[in-house]
């Protein structure tokens, strides 16, 4: 479909521009027929309504007819026919409105002869002019797919990764396991597929309740625990409101994954994690604290994580949405603000 | 005579695999455990192991910087979940790896390996080295660490102001003070990022930096003056690359 009629904005917008097109057709053509211009208005306004119309069509033609790709020749021909249809169809329907007309104004028929010729060739020109202004508009809607394919390519990509070293890692327990606590170790592999499970199924979702995002970091921490033992402390401090709110998945459980990574494993002692999530005016609001170590080469910069997720905020949000790092006296914290969305919106 | 074993992981449950996996090698003893490098290092240095289980992501130090600093001849089995740099490292330098989860039998060949290792003494792991090759394409050392007596220093490259090479030592020089490190000069140039750090002669390595201007010494030989007013010099081919290296910046 033609994506000016999509939009009932867009199609107002292209109508108020031929106001000015349409007037420049009622000056010219009153100047050739010296006629004044009430009659003029008449004639020319539902001709200018028509020929609007009319001027859509080169969207089809010009998909057909892609500029790389189609001989000059062919382009000229083809056009120049359409646009002289075009204007054939104006002037096939001006001597009806014409006859119309000369109901109310006897003779005008025959004062707007001499501008027909006017007539005709501005359409001509009109149309081409608009389907100079097609190929602007597909050439910018090609591009706008591309980086909407682009960016959904790249963003599958992200979220499906699971990071080898903690699935290596949580194996490489459950293995110790089998032999010290049989009882843990089946509960870790649960654990662990619950995880797999549930950021397979939630990566593939455009938007997710928070609530359910929060339960899989929960599901991580829980896998982690095991591995990591009395070096990881989780606290959590979550508003029950936040659980409704919309979001695009895997946008904490990244985070912790970090905090985990850079903090807890950096450190021989552990440290805590601290969780929270509240809503406020309109946005929820989320953070994930950890300690670090100061002196650990900062990985952080070309963190993987990170880029993820602020990509994916500006990609959701565009600039309605933050992501901000504060570190200081080895603590790290990542806080996250995004509209409060209730309804599952468009999916 | 047994085999004198240190595992080196920051996982408790890691560290257990290991132990009862060598709980069916009658001829090793573990003579320490560590959970960091920082005390990796300490045990190397007061046990004077035959073999090492070293895990390469260790808080405090990885398990490259362990090995940089102890100057034991050990063989070195890397204990490592996935990291697919640092598995070609250890196919030229470690006597063996293991990827967790690994089984007993992965185990053994692994102990036969290091049975033969030992059995025939060799060189020592060139620890340097073996980092470089274990670092992604485009990543460059962060830090270097310096073991002076029993303290160990950290030193973040953005610190070094240049380090000149002695005989068989770098002295790396920082805000006035020097710290000494076995170590070729050839092999740190690799390990730092030739955009911010440039070989300026066959003994100096300078950090961009730190230069303040540059002036003419001989008709082919310059000098560089540094912020602080050090004076390093600057060969023919060192002026080339470091104009190149200021051009690109």
């Amino acid at each position: 479909m033609h994506p000016l009629l999509q939009n009932r904005n867009t199609l107002l917008a292209y109508f108020a521009a031929w106001l000015p097109l349409g007037a420049m057709l009622g000056v010219v053509v009153s100047g050739a027929g010296h006629l004044d211009w009430r009659a003029t208005l008449a004639f020319i306004a539902p001709l200018t309504l028509l020929l609007a119309f009319v001027c859509l069509s080169p969207w089809y033609l010009c998909r057909s007819l892609p500029l790389n790709g189609t001989p000059r020749w062919k382009l000229l021909t083809y056009h120049s026919v359409a646009a002289m249809f075009a204007s054939a169809l104006v002037l096939f329907v001006a001597p009806f409105l014409l006859a119309l007309l000369a109901r109310f104004r006897p003779g005008i028929e025959m004062q707007f002869q001499p501008a027909m010729r006017v007539l005709a060739a501005m359409c001509f020109l009109f149309f081409l002019l608009s389907v100079a202004l097609h190929y602007v508009l597909q050439a910018l809607e090609t591009s706008r797919q591309a980086e909407v394919l682009s960016r959904e390519a790249e963003l599958k990509a992200l979220k499906a990764q699971v990071n080898p070293h903690f699935l290596f890692n949580s194996l490489n327990s459950i293995s110790a396991l089998t032999n010290i606590d049989p009882a843990k170790a089946r509960e870790m592999c649960i654990r662990l597929s619950d995880f797999l499970r549930n950021s397979l199924r939630l990566g593939e979702r455009t938007s997710i309740p928070f609530g359910e995002e929060l339960a899989l970091a929960g599901t991580y921490l829980d896998v982690e625990q095991v591995r990591f033992g009395k070096r990881l402390r989780v606290t959590q401090d979550f508003d029950k409101a936040c659980d409704a709110c919309q979001v695009p998945p895997l946008l904490m459980q990244p985070l912790v994954e970090n905090a985990i990574k850079h903090g807890v494993a950096s450190l021989t002692e552990g440290g805590e994690i601290a969780l929270s999530a509240h809503v406020s005016g309109g946005s929820l609001l989320f953070s994930v604290e950890n300690p670090f170590d100061p002196d650990a080469p900062s990985q952080r910069k070309s963190g993987f994580g990170l880029v993820n997720v602020r990509n994916r905020l500006r990609a959701r949000y565009g600039n309605s949405a933050r992501l901000d790092i504060a570190a200081g006296q080895g603590l790290y914290r990542v806080n996250v603000t995004v509209p409060f969305i209730k309804e599952a919106g468009k999916e | 005579m047994s085999i004198r074993a240190i595992i080196a992981d920051d996982e408790e449950l890691a560290r257990h695999i290991l132990r009862e996996y060598i709980a069916h090698q009658p001829d090793i003893e573990i003579v320490g455990e560590c959970d960091n490098g920082f005390s990796a290092v300490k045990a190397i240095g007061d046990q004077k192991p035959d073999l090492l289980f070293l895990d390469v992501q260790m808080p405090k130090l990885d398990g490259f910087e362990v090995l940089e600093l102890v100057d034991a001849n050990l063989a070195v089995v890397f204990v490592t979940a996935y990291d697919q740099y640092a598995m070609k490292a250890f196919d030229a330098a470690a006597v063996d790896y293991l990827l967790k989860p690994f089984d007993l039998a992965r185990f053994q060949t692994t102990m036969d390996r290091v049975r033969r290792r030992l059995a025939e003494p060799s060189a020592a792991v060139p620890a340097a080295e073996l980092r470089n090759a274990a670092l992604p394409p485009g990543r460059y050392a962060e830090r270097i660490v310096i073991r002076d007596g029993a303290r160990v220093h950290i030193l973040p490259v953005a610190q070094i102001d240049y380090v000149e090479a002695q005989d068989d030592y770098l002295a790396f020089k920082s805000a006035g003070k020097s710290f000494l490190k076995q170590q070729t000069i050839s092999s740190l140039e690799e390990s730092l990022d030739p955009k911010r750090f440039v070989r300026v002669h066959r003994s100096f390595v300078v950090n961009l930096e730190r230069i303040a201007k540059i002036e003419a010494y001989t008709k082919d030989a310059r000098i560089a003056i540094l912020s602080d007013g050090s004076k390093i010099p600057v060969s023919r081919a060192g002026y080339l690359k470091l104009k190149e290296a200021m051009a690109d910046q």
